[in-house]
């Protein structure tokens, strides 16, 4: 692993050595992907564009619509007072990113670039209708971070190009989020499935006005689980509807077989995992309620 | 006893635990030396073919590059403990996917790298040998043409790609099934499993120029090392130092040569010191685990629950060279047999070569997976004769002077006690307490190991006493173990002793840390030598105080009587003008256990020395949907004999217990087509601070008759009880019964799928 | 291949440094300045054993480039004593048994010390939460969970 390296102190500056180096170089944030894949051979780079000295890109808004730098690190995630409530889904999908080393330095812009489709704070995003900016030297372009996920470790992201941020849409009321994930150990687990899901209401308070469903690890990317969402809406949520949703998704997962789980086991986890994330939520939003 | 006790049955700090704490400790990884080079290995790519060409002429020319050698720059031989069939470097052909093929020396690891990646090997594929199975399959490739050519002990029983045979035969099995009202015949697996040592295995080796190497490695074993070093370099071991200076973790997977002899050839040929160090993919790939394993048993009951006879056949997957594997598969037989009276018996454990990596020995070699089988079908039984399994159990557990499997007589038996405690801890009587939640209670025995020991027990002008002893210390605390038996012995504080260790040219030999036997057997030869010591002290006392030596006792750092009173630094002082000082060689082997020769062949390992006896009991809930399994109370009852350091003794029961939890839940070495599909941490799970239990530690003292202060060997039954316990409790919560390790949430889920489905 | 100079603060003293841009702190820390009290294992982040603290936060240092910590503050195990006496975690350590084979002791007891300095009054729980990324094969974890909170209520009496 050798390579030149690189610490750009302005967004102008990073943006700049991105398109210079093309797919010669890559951009580091945390490093907990980056850095294993050029240990273990399966990147060559010829340069590193380290993007913690770049201002600016760290922060979190969640005065009404949110923003998320994409240097936020889980730690950051999982301990901001907004995300509590109704978006307790990113606090439930960073914490268990790895142990606190990781997620110190671990970022979510990481996340979502590095494009597993493991990962675990991409589906609660995804749940949230997550848009994402990029910069890069034609300028600035904002896309549907459903869409910008390609396949593993693929994104629509153009060589040299830098993820700045991400947006979405405070939740009103008569919402609620969860995220849920299995594996083989209780930490330092990546998932064998994760699921999360987001649950509004209508003004009723009866039947499901919207729902998002994002499934991860049972498809080349973390992707939606779109006939279950739409299964829903517009449905009371009785155990009964949410258990066929749960059923739903697992049709339309896609799994692999490989060394973490079977096909057929993540398939099963799928239905089970989603049936108590949507669970989960309506229990949030009666609790939030009463 | 115990309570005139001053040091032994103490829980006092380990000695070497400020260093450890401050990181001034220096372990072999840590280890450097001026100009050292770093050493890197070329392991082969595919599981077994043919080497038709092997050129390291580019390699050498690289920049940086010091060294590189192959097998035709090392003596040809083949070494091993009992089956002489390994090599250096892979000749002619490779047997494993991760055999060396190559190594190189150079000036910074990128070099290294780079040079390995210059070497031009090409091989032609021969068809593998992928599991037991394929390997014992009539007309199976063999992985030894030449096996019938290698040099062996004679007791081993060898055909094709069976590596040894070992049998217990006991009376009549065939008549005893015929007694039997019910006969009870199950299969079960167990997958390949990491030791997961925190540090790497790594050896630093060096030349002098009276053509000495010596070398600086984390071996739990360094006499055995430097002999095997001889065979391999084929030198005098008096040219072979071998000093260790610290260990992070071993559990038997650094006993034998791994590194150090590459670095010794590659410090050799560079004339500069050479450091080589695993990673972790070499470990998970071409390392020494435990071996995967396939139990059949038959076993035969009455009506009453009593066991009239059992049949049974472990085959162990020992990879492509023997290693450990022969003596494994001999004390695999004795934990088929369990801790149980059974009056006809027909065990045989098989050692199997295949295309992977060489297994070795892991705590407790084969405990786990005989256990789990044993253990397992004691609660099929129990269940089908509607007996509760403690019952089943008591109703046929050896007891104080009962015989063994092999007819050795066993004593300090407290294995009813550990049973009736470890289910009182665990609130046997509910044994389903809700819904997804069951007990489970696994028992067993173990050895501890012979082998000598000596140590060399100084005693310094002030009064402190040097301890040297060729047992290196791997984490367990066995030498401050045996320093307190010393230090009891002495009437001196713990804190007064310094210990030096493991340096082949300087201290006494030492068998190694191995077999649960090193507190144990230092601890007798510290014994001895104090004894020794005492008649030195009160020769020169007597004389100084003018008293008979027989009159004086030693105690609280002063020999007195009749008021007198001398202290111990001045006897050592006057040792030192009068007599070259106060030094004691003090030296202890296990006396053998008588067994019936008869009973055994092909077998390593016929009896359990002065044998512990333990019992296991967990309370877990399982998820009925996803089978994930949460352990909310696991209990330990082992009878240690004597305890001569309850807190060490409790973080070997609490260690062991999350490593053999790793195995029952988590860790697995997998193949496919050869290849490990999980050669990185990330894949082989070992449990986190959140996947293991609290564990409860119930010390049962029943004294051995050979040991310290009647101390048993406790390092290693820890391991083996936990696959059968969460077995029996996962049996207990969901009805699903699960016969291979490790037992997934996975295997749990779709069991209880299938039950369901089947039960419709 | 260019070098790139870097200044250091390791356990409160400057450094200067020449190496290559792809080496990580943990390659500075034990090659070239000689610390090793961090350890070095698996080199991707899961074994926690080259854990050290930047700007006070738990860090795995085999994947951390040296070059990126310039500026910043490092500490290690080596800085964690003052005037040769122990801290209350290492001394915790030492009396509850916590120490086996000691290889993950050092990135132990600093992820602990990131915790404690954030969380004073840990339950047992949160403790092993945070100790999550640390490997430990020898202790079962128990023991180490006992130091940790029993080191908590002795810093607290401190204070
Ligand atoms: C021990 C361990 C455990 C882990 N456990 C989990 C887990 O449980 N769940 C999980 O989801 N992940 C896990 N991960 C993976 C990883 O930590 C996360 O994916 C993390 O969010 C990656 O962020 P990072 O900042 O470290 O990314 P980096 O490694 O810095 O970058 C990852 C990729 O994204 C690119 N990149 C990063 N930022 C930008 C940007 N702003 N613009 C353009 N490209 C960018 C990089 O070039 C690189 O290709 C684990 C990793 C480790 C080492």
């Amino acid at each position: 692993m050798s390579f030149e390296y690189h610490e750009p102190t302005s967004l102008a500056e990073a943006v700049d050595l991105g398109a210079r180096f093309g797919a010669d170089g890559r951009f580091l944030a945390g490093g907990t992907d980056l850095i294993i894949q050029i240990r273990r051979g399966k990147l060559r780079l010829r340069h590193v564009v380290g993007l913690h000295r770049v201002p600016g890109l760290d922060g979190i808004d969640a005065n009404g619509s949110v923003t998320l730098g994409a240097l936020v690190t889980h730690r950051a995630l999982e301990r901001h007072s907004a995300f509590q409530g109704r978006l307790r889904a990113l606090v439930e999908g960073a914490e268990v990113v790895g142990g606190h080393q990781v997620r110190n330095v671990g970022t979510v812009g990481g996340n979502i670039v590095n494009a597993s489709p493991a990962a675990d704070v991409t589906p609660v995003l995804l749940t949230l209708d997550t848009t994402v900016t990029c910069a890069g030297r034609g300028g600035e372009r904002t896309l549907p971070l459903d869409g910008f996920l390609v396949g593993p470790g693929q994104t629509a992201l153009r060589p040299g190009e830098l993820l700045t941020g991400l947006r979405f849409s405070a939740l009103p009321g008569r919402s609620a989020t969860a995220f849920l994930k299995a594996g083989r150990r209780k930490a330092m687990e990546i998932s064998v499935v994760c699921v999360a899901a987001r649950l509004t209401l209508d003004a009723a308070g009866e039947r499901c006005a919207e729902v998002r469903i994002a499934l991860g690890a049972v498809a080349p990317t973390t992707r939606r689980a779109r006939a279950a969402e739409r299964a829903l809406e517009g449905r009371v949520p009785t155990p009964d509807a949410l258990r066929a949703a749960g059923r739903l998704a697992a049709a339309e997962s896609q799994p692999i077989s490989d060394v973490r789980a079977s096909a057929r086991y993540r398939t099963l986890v799928v239905e089970t995992l989603v049936t108590r994330a949507l669970t989960r939520c309506l229990e949030r939003i009666r609790d939030a309620a009463s | 006893m115990a309570d005139r006790m001053r040091v032994v049955g103490k829980s006092l700090a380990r000695v070497d635990a400020p260093g450890k704490v401050s990181g001034t400790a220096i372990y072999a990884a840590d280890f450097a030396l001026p100009g050292m080079l770093c050493g890197k290995v070329l392991r082969s790519t595919l599981p077994h073919a043919r080497i038709t060409r092997l050129d390291v002429t580019r390699a050498a020319a690289l920049p940086g590059v010091r060294a590189v050698i192959t097998a035709a720059d090392v003596p040809d031989v083949r070494y091993g403990g009992g089956l002489k069939d390994e090599t250096a470097f892979a000749k002619d052909k490779v047997r494993y996917m991760g055999q060396p093929v190559a190594a190189v020396a150079a000036a910074t690891p990128e070099a290294a790298e780079a040079a390995l990646a210059a070497i031009d090997v090409v091989y032609e594929p021969l068809p593998a040998v992928l599991d037991l199975e394929a390997a014992l399959a009539p007309g199976a490739p063999l992985i030894h043409e030449a096996w019938e050519s290698y040099t062996a002990i004679p007791i081993l029983h060898r055909e094709g790609n069976v590596c040894n045979r070992a049998r217990i035969v006991a009376g009549d099995v065939e008549r005893g099934f015929e007694e039997a009202d019910r006969v009870f015949e199950h299969r079960f697996r167990t997958g390949m499993v990491h030791q997961g040592y925190t540090e790497p295995r790594a050896a630093v080796a060096s030349w002098d120029s009276s053509g000495q190497v010596t070398v600086w490695s984390n071996t739990q074993l360094p006499f055995e090392v430097q002999n095997t070093l001889a065979e391999i370099l084929q030198m005098p071991p008096s040219k072979i130092r071998v000093v260790v200076p610290g260990v992070g973790g071993g559990f038997g997977g650094k006993l034998r040569v791994g590194v150090e002899h590459f670095a010794a050839f590659l410090a050799r040929k560079s004339g500069r010191p050479v450091r080589v160090a695993t990673t972790s993919e070499e470990e998970l790939t071409a390392a020494y685990p435990r071996q995967g394993s396939i139990v059949e048993l038959k076993t035969g009951v009455t009506k009453d629950g009593r066991i009239t006879a059992k049949a049974g056949r472990i085959w162990l997957d020992t990879g492509a060279f023997a290693g450990s594997g022969p003596g494994v598969a001999s004390v695999a037989t004795l934990v088929l047999a369990g801790p149980y009276k059974i009056p006809n018996l027909y065990l045989e454990g098989f050692a199997v070569y295949t295309n992977k990596t060489n297994c070795g020995s892991f705590r407790a070699p084969s405990g786990p997976q005989a256990n789990f089988a044993v253990e397992s079908q004691m609660d099929i039984i129990a269940d089908a004769l509607d007996l509760d399994p403690l019952e089943f159990r008591l109703r046929n557990i050896v007891r104080e002077g009962d015989e063994g499997p092999t007819g050795q007589v066993l004593n300090g038996v407290g294995l009813e006690e550990c049973l009736l405690k470890a289910t009182a801890a665990i609130g046997w009587k509910d044994r389903r307490p809700g819904p997804g939640r069951g007990k489970g209670l696994a028992c067993g025995w173990w050895t501890t190991t012979g082998g000598s020991s000596g140590v060399y027990v100084k005693i310094n002008p002030d009064g402190t006493v040097a301890l040297n002893t060729g047992a290196a210390e791997i984490g367990t605390a066995a030498i401050t173990g045996a320093a307190q038996v010393l230090a009891e012995e002495l009437g001196i504080d713990l804190t007064d002793i310094s210990v030096v260790a493991a340096d082949t040219f300087s201290t006494p030999f030492d068998f190694g840390a191995q077999g649960s036997r090193t507190a144990f057997a230092v601890g007798n030869a510290c014994l001895a030598a104090a004894a020794d010591l005492k008649r030195q002290i009160f020769a020169l006392a007597a004389g100084q105080l003018g008293v008979e030596p027989d009159a004086l006792t030693l105690a609280d750092k002063h020999v007195a009587a009749d008021g007198k009173r001398l202290s111990l630094a001045d006897v050592a002082r006057l040792s030192q003008q009068t007599g070259g000082g106060l030094i004691a060689h003090g030296t202890f082997i296990a006396p053998p256990t008588p067994y019936d020769t008869k009973r055994v062949e092909g077998h390593v390992y016929p009896a359990f020395h002065s044998p512990s006896f333990h019992a296991h009991a967990v309370d877990l809930s399982v998820d009925p949907q996803t089978g994930e399994v949460t352990i909310h109370k696991y209990v330990v009852a082992q009878d240690v004999g004597f305890a001569i350091n309850p807190t060490y003794i409790e973080g070997q029961i609490e260690g062991g217990v999350a490593q053999g939890l790793g195995q029952t839940l988590s860790e697995e070495i997998i193949y496919e087509g050869g290849r490990v599909l999980n050669p990185n941490l990330t894949d082989y799970k070992m449990p986190t601070t959140l996947d293991v239990p609290r564990v409860e530690s119930i010390l049962v003292q029943h004294p051995s008759l050979v040991g310290p202060h009647g101390a048993k060997g406790v390092g290693e039954p820890p391991n083996i009880e936990p696959p059968a316990a969460v077995a029996n409790a996962v049996a207990a919560a969901t009805g699903v019964r699960i016969t291979s390790l490790p037992i997934t949430a996975e295997k749990i889920a779709l069991g209880l799928v299938d039950a369901r489905a089947g039960g419709a | 291949m260019t070098k790139v100079a870097l200044t250091l603060t390791i356990n409160g003293q400057r450094h200067e440094v020449l190496t290559e841009p792809h080496r990580t702190l943990l390659d500075v820390l034990r090659a070239d300045l000689g610390l090793t009290g961090t350890k070095e294992n698996c080199l991707e982040a899961e074994c926690g054993v080259c854990t050290v603290l930047l700007d006070g936060r738990a860090v795995n240092a085999c994947i951390l480039l040296a070059a990126q910590c310039q500026g910043r503050q490092v500490l290690t195990i080596e800085g964690l004593g003052r005037d040769g006496q122990l801290h209350p975690l290492q001394q915790a350590f030492i009396d509850h048994g916590a120490v086996q084979c000691g290889y993950c002791i050092p990135a132990m007891i600093l992820s602990a010390k990131a915790y404690l300095d954030e969380h004073p009054a840990p339950t047992e729980a949160h403790v092993r939460e945070a100790l999550a990324g640390n490997l430990c094969r020898c202790t079962g974890y128990q023991k180490i969970a006992d130091a940790v909170l029993a080191a908590a209520r002795e810093l607290a009496h401190r204070r």
